[in-house]
């Protein structure tokens, strides 16, 4: 019989490893290998420059300022559409009138890519007729005519504005799954013992929201690393690498400038980075399964 | 209503709440409508009036210059050609490797799940140079068949995660019994398992089909000549053609979205519960 079963595995296990092992996880380790050459794309000629591509990181002003983009675009991109959500899925929970209706308009733009998102946002931002000058210009009495997209100082929040657009969504159905798993009669012993409702919220709600909470922030944290495609179509990373991000930088050393070398040392920082991210993140998963599992 | 304050959870002024969702659901809504609005003006009326201000006259024309485009239809054609089977392959493999850490765990099978799943957790562009090299070693730059291998391999994680939290709630009495009535692995999987697992296998389709529908990363770093790429490198590439035409470029959006809106409208009510499966205990 266990013979049988050990049959049975390696034939089912054997094509989905086999994929995952040869496009996933062989590039992984090559990109190791691939940061300590000088590969330039083309050909099979390259040399072992040792460590070379990493000491040049810590001098790439580029990457420096790349890295405090990431940091930034993180930071926010959990914050911003992890309050909208939990807010949203508060309001939304219980019965409001056409809550169904109000569901899909908060989910539907996760359904957009992120080129149509990237679009739709350039157009709120155009200088000229953008929806948002227009809003502002009726408020202020003067006409606006600012360039979101194309000053340094608003370029990487106008583009996370839009990706917490895009994103509130997600955080939202986490929420409104994990308060279905509370309790009525909890809520409503909380409420006759005479707590506010602000204090249920706080002191009730949001610890029992714990393992929804650690699924909304580890699912922005990945998703914020990956956050590429709204910049690039957005900003590029511009003006002036003010919204340039880790991962927008790797894109263009790599395959703009072809330094190959340069650009696996940077995703290999990356690579560490998220590697930090998930240990973290099944630690607290783990810690979360023991009390609430 | 038997229990009264169900409705009142968190919100005990109704009527306030409801106003409230209201205006943040237009709020929510305008960016799209913005492009819906376009979309259906002549260049002449955006240029004249307001990209956001409704319509003097319904116009088709955007539409008709988008679909009748070649260009267009190479596009919507390519992305398909990734999509269907990269959601095909990808599902299938995670089936697979679902059943077996669901029903047939072994030693150490738990941490070889955890090493897969860790897979969906690291950004594309770790394994964008490798990839880029190990394709262009097998010639296959500028065809579609990378973009494809990428999304499958790269879907493996999800899909596996998904169907063996799904596979784990199948109870194992019945892959048991249908053992004992001499039934093969293969024949508990396809004949009792899977015909239990269509609303799993609903909302992983959903998953990947909007993702490797909606992905630009991997045609824009396989694919060069415009006859390859899929549909959204297509509207950046036609944006430049159609700079000042906004409604057509609304207009291409929409076409764009509407395999994606159309398959979550589908699933939606298997989408969100699925994604959240196996995410938050309930």
């Amino acid at each position: 019989m266990e013979r049988h079963n050990t049959v049975w595995r390696i034939a089912l296990l054997a094509p989905p490893l086999s994929v995952f092992a040869v496009f996933v996880f062989w590039p992984l380790f090559s990109s190791f290998f691939y940061s300590v050459t000088n590969w330039n794309g083309f050909g099979s000629d390259y040399d072992f420059v040792g460590l070379d591509n990493f000491a040049k990181i810590f001098t790439d002003k580029l990457f420096m300022n790349a890295a405090i983009n990431t940091t930034i675009w993180m930071a926010a991109a959990i914050v911003v559409p992890t309050l909208f959500g939990l807010g949203l899925a508060l309001l939304l929970d219980g019965k409001v009138p056409g809550g169904r209706a109000f569901k899909t308009v908060f989910y539907l733009p996760i359904c957009l890519s992120a080129v149509i998102v990237g679009q739709i946002w350039i157009w709120i931002y155009q200088p000229d007729w953008g929806l948002l000058n227009a809003v502002l210009s009726n408020i202020n009495g003067e006409k606006m005519r600012y360039a979101w997209l194309a000053k340094p100082d608003t370029a990487l929040g106008s583009v996370i504005l839009a990706w917490s657009w895009q994103q509130t969504g997600l955080s939202m159905v986490i929420y409104l799954a994990g308060l279905t798993a509370i309790p009525e009669d909890l809520l409503e012993v909380c409420e006759i013992e005479g707590a506010k409702l602000w204090q249920r919220i706080v002191f009730v709600v949001l610890p029992l929201l714990t393992p929804s909470t650690v699924v909304v922030i580890a699912l922005s944290v990945i998703n914020s690393l990956k956050g590429f495609d709204i910049l690039y179509i957005m900003t590029g990373g511009g003006p002036f690498n003010s919204s340039d991000t880790l991962a927008m930088h790797m894109y263009n050393e790599s395959f703009r400038k072809y330094l190959m070398g340069y650009g696996s040392a940077i995703s290999v920082v990356l690579f560490l980075i998220a590697l930090t991210i998930i240990g973290i993140y099944f630690r607290q998963l783990k810690k979360v399964d023991r009390i609430y599992g | 209503m038997a229990n009264p304050s169900a409705a009142r959870r968190f919100n005990p002024w109704r009527g306030a709440i409801f106003a409230m969702l209201l205006a943040l659901a237009i709020l929510f809504l305008l960016p799209t409508l913005g492009v819906l609005l376009a979309s259906v003006k002549t260049t002449r009326e955006i240029a004249l009036g307001s990209l956001w201000s409704f319509p003097t006259a319904f116009y088709l024309g955007n539409f008709v210059e988008v679909l009748s485009n070649p260009a267009v239809h190479r596009y919507l054609l390519n992305t398909l050609l990734v999509t269907v089977p990269g959601t095909l392959a990808s599902t299938a493999l995670g089936v697979l490797a679902g059943y077996v850490f669901a029903k047939l765990p072994f030693r150490g099978s738990n941490m070889l799940f955890l090493v897969l799943v860790a897979g969906m957790f690291f950004p594309p562009q770790v394994i964008l140079v490798p990839l880029f090299r190990l394709f262009n070693g097998m010639g296959l730059i500028d065809t579609l068949w990378p973009v494809f291998i990428v999304h499958t391999a790269l879907g493996i994680p999800i899909c596996t995660l998904l169907m063996r939290n799904f596979f784990a709630t199948v109870p194992t009495a019945l892959r048991e019994a249908a053992i004992l009535e001499g039934a093969s692995e293969w024949q508990v999987l396809t004949r009792v398992v899977l015909p239990l697992s269509l609303p799993a296998l609903a909302v992983l389709a959903t998953l990947q089909f909007t993702w490797i529908w909606n992905d630009f990363l991997w045609p824009l770093i396989f694919t060069q000549s415009d006859d390859k790429r899929t549909i959204m490198i297509g509207i950046v590439n036609l944006k430049g053609q159609y700079s000042v035409a906004w409604g057509v470029q609304g207009a291409l959006s929409l076409i764009a979205s509407l395999p994606t809106l159309f398959v979550f409208l589908f699933f939606q009510r298997y989408f969100i519960k699925g994604m959240t499966m196996g995410a938050v205990k309930g």
